[in-house]
């Protein structure tokens, strides 16, 4: 359980396969083929991309600003809803609001439901309308239902930190991991991998990723850097190409630390090309063209009243 | 009544979208059977399973804000987010088995396996002197309700005396109760879960004999990264359970605080009565959280005055100063005590007389409280041959109960037992001839204890399937609490454990 990783829920009933994940989508999609024709979504990443920033806009308005953990267990939870329930049936902007409001009572982080309600209405007048205390409370109901009540929820931030030591990381490295992990919640890793082979992933991928011109970024901002540097993916396995020496040594280490342990390679390098790919789609990433698409859907069914 | 009182407005959706219709109806699954208690959070009823095997099962309902027709959705306690969420998680022998949770008609309904017994229920049966027959004085669901919450100022009065023949609990029996309460307490220490509540009446025991830690409510996840221990709610713990070092207002919550419970207990299990029964200071306007002297009293009568040079972070604590004002209220009567006992060692604290200790480090104090205790219990003496007098060593909890009671009622949270230092303890070996502790805590034991009272309101029960009955009917005191479902917010709770803003 919350220690061991592999007796948790997480690990017992929230971690799939991609065939299974796959299975499960289409599920859902043959259940409601009329509704899918009716409103067509953009791509999962992109939605996840908006509620990523939806979530992050509420966090940070409310009373005291919501911390990070909280805002990635939010994201968990859309995900394993949303796996599991068609999203052109609800109103995503109560599920993030509702999301939101469990997730900080998980990482002891809580407030009141009336904060949550206040500030998302403040932010979404046309998504939440109604007195939506009531509404709010419905959908935690229904989140936790959908759940089975499994809400505790590993991170790779644990072990990003257990492993700056050994793996010799300065602060700028674990700074650049830390953003690949908030990263990585915007595609289906948190379903499909355990939370340690997505840190080793991100530290990794820092790794190979930060060139010396840029040692001074900013987290905030490395989403867009991560990128940029993305371009060098190619090169990631020339180390005349990929960082300076310190950085080339310390990958060595990570590589060499990762042969002796136990760690499944394979699953860390589908990992990396998994963010590496997402950051390659981000770059269309229209936050428009998303908010259409829901209003699209909630408007026509009256979800939005 | 009330199991799904409001079954009739589920079919109103709060928006034009999406509304919220459980696939698992409680009422389908299992048959109400009787009602068992009621605390802060909602009521506990008596079930049986309807699948045909007559299974027993406990269930957990937490209420609404407002039960009947006004019942809305309110947001969920984060003590039953917690509770729900770490019985999910949690599997182990010695903790209670969540079979399932149900949300329906705005209700939570945790589906528990059923405990025949708890150690409270074990501890009135022994202290009003009926252990031979089962009739007597079982704890009733009223008595329980009585001590699971927060003390009064009146508390009840010590019966076993009045009640002329109290009877010790057979130490086999102690011996595995805290054996298991030590290993769930390990496992879920292990998995950085602190219980936060342990008391008897959180402790319950199958009929077969094993030992189920229960009420997960105040349960919380330490060291999850980025998580302070200081943030949230604040003092926990039911105060007579409550460790000195939250009594002298430390806000770092470890698990020594669960195994200085653990140290309360089993000297309650010993002498049938609190160890430290004080009474609760209560809020104090905007003054905030007051200093607890009566209890911390309490545990200075019998320990004696903590001192800095055995425990080094007590003047560090946000209440080390009120520390003297407690010694001042009880040194006579120590110092009494004390030159009687131990002439010419004069204490060592602050003003008043500070811990003694005998030349096995053992507290001198709770060595005087321990043998004491003992005897006025009824466990027979303790032989220094074991067999003497055609005594058992079985059957007292002997030196080496009082050498691991020492040890858990240690006033620096650091040098206390761990859980697994506990388990470890030579009293579970049993090399003083006291035998190892057994996986059942009846085995060998002819006491039979009363079955957990259910009180049968049969026009209560159904109630639930009349159709069109909305109106709930009270049953024994059922009005206790306020909502389970209201407070979103940390320290916001209305269970009467916390003491915050
Ligand atoms: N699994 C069970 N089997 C039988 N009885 C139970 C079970 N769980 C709880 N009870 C009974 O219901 C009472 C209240 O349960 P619990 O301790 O979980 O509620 P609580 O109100 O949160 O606790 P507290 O009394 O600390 O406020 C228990 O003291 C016990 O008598």
């Amino acid at each position: 359980m919350a220690a061991n990783y592999w007796a948790s829920t997480q690990y017992l009933h929230w971690q799939y396969s991609r065939e299974t994940l796959a299975q499960m989508r289409q599920k859902l999609k043959d259940e409601e083929k009329h509704l899918n024709q009716l409103f067509p979504l953009p791509d999962m990443r992109y939605l996840s991309c908006f509620f990523s920033k939806l979530l992050a806009r509420l966090g940070k308005n409310m009373p005291v600003p919501i911390r990070q953990q909280a805002l990635a267990t939010a994201q968990v939870y859309l995900r394993r809803f949303y796996s599991k329930v068609e999203i052109r049936k609800t109103n995503p902007y109560i599920v993030i609001t509702t999301a939101l409001y469990l997730a900080c009572k998980l990482e002891e982080c809580a407030h009141h439901i009336k904060n949550f309600v206040n500030e998302s209405r403040a932010l979404w007048p046309s998504f939440i309308t109604a007195s939506e205390i009531a509404k709010v409370g419905e959908c935690e109901f229904y989140l936790i239902s959908e759940m089975s009540s499994q809400m505790i929820v590993h991170h790779p931030y644990r072990t990003l930190l257990d492993l700056q030591t050994p793996l010799n990381l300065s602060q700028d490295d674990v700074s650049m991991a830390w953003s690949v992990i908030n990263d990585h919640y915007l595609t289906d890793l948190p379903l499909l991998y355990p939370p340690h082979v997505i840190a080793i992933a991100a530290i990794f991928l820092a790794l190979t990723l930060r060139q010396p011109s840029t040692n001074a970024q900013q987290p905030q901002t490395a989403t867009a850097n991560m990128y940029s540097q993305a371009s060098l993916r190619k090169d990631a396995s020339d180390p005349t190409i990929t960082g300076t020496t310190t950085q080339q040594k310390k990958s060595q280490h990570l590589v060499n630390w990762l042969s002796e342990s136990n760690v499944n390679i394979k699953a860390v390098m589908e990992c990396c090309q998994e963010i590496i790919s997402l950051y390659d789609l981000l770059e269309t990433y229209q936050e428009s063209v998303c908010k259409e698409a829901i209003s699209r859907f909630t408007r026509a069914q009256g979800l939005d009243k | 009544m009330s199991l799904s009182s409001s079954g009739h407005t589920s079919q109103k959706t709060s928006g034009g979208g999406f509304s919220y219709t459980s696939k698992v109806h409680v009422l389908d699954k299992y048959k109400v059977v009787g009602f068992i208690s009621s605390g802060t959070y909602g009521r506990v009823y008596k079930a049986i399973g309807k699948d045909g095997n007559g299974k027993e099962f406990a269930i957990k309902k937490f209420k609404p804000d407002k039960e009947g027709e006004a019942a809305q959705y309110t947001g969920i306690s984060q003590s039953a987010v917690r509770e729900m969420s770490l019985c999910s998680e949690l599997s182990h022998p010695n903790i209670i088995h969540l079979v399932e949770i149900i949300l329906e008609d705005k209700c939570i309904f945790m589906v528990f396996e059923y405990c025949e017994h708890d150690l409270l229920q074990i501890i009135q049966h022994h202290s009003q002197g009926s252990a031979g027959g089962s009739g007597g004085g079982g704890a009733g669901a009223s008595q329980q309700q009585q001590q699971s919450s927060a003390p009064t100022n009146n508390p009840a009065p010590p019966s076993a005396a009045a009640a002329g023949g109290k009877t010790p609990i057979p130490a086999p029996v102690v011996k595995s109760t805290l054996f298991q309460l030590l290993n769930g307490l390990h496992y879920l220490h292990c998995n950085w879960v602190l219980h936060r509540d342990l008391k008897p009446a959180n402790i319950m025991l199958t009929s077969s004999g094993a030992i189920r830690i229960g009420d997960l409510g105040l349960a919380r996840l330490f060291r999850s990264p980025l998580n302070s221990l200081y943030s949230g709610d604040k003092v926990v713990v039911t105060i007579w359970y409550r460790a000195p070092e939250l009594l002298l207002g430390s806000r770092h919550y470890t698990p020594a605080i669960d195994l200085w419970a653990v140290g309360c207990i089993f000297a309650e299990l010993l002498g049938l009565r609190p160890i430290f029964k004080g009474e609760e200071a209560k809020m104090d306007g905007k003054k905030g959280v007051p200093f607890q002297r009566n209890q911390m009293g309490k545990i200075v009568e019998v320990l004696g005055m903590p001192e800095r040079r055995r425990w080094e972070g007590l003047s560090g604590m946000p209440e080390y100063g009120h520390l003297a004002t407690v010694g001042q209220s009880q040194q006579q009567q120590q110092q009494q005590q004390q030159q009687q006992q131990q002439p010419g060692n004069g204490g060592g604290g602050g003003g008043a007389v500070g811990q003694q200790f005998n030349e096995r480090g053992i507290n001198v104090g709770l060595e005087r409280w321990y043998h004491n205790t003992l005897a006025s219990t009824g466990y027979p003496p303790i032989s220094a041959s074991s067999g003497a007098n055609g005594s058992n060593p079985a059957d007292t909890p002997g030196e080496l109960g009082l050498d691991l009671l020492n040890k858990l009622l240690e006033y620096d949270p650091i040098k206390r037992l761990t859980a697994e230092e506990a388990l470890r303890h030579p009293y579970f070996a049993g090399e003083d001839g006291g035998g190892k502790p057994s996986a059942n805590c009846f085995e060998g034991v002819d006491v039979r204890y009363p079955h957990r009272r259910v009180s049968q309101d049969d026009n209560d029960i159904r109630t639930v399937s009349l159709p069109g009955t909305r109106k709930t009917v009270g049953i024994g005191g059922a009005g206790g609490g306020g909502g389970g479902m209201d407070e979103g917010g940390a320290g916001g709770g209305k269970r009467g454990r916390y003491v915050g803003d």
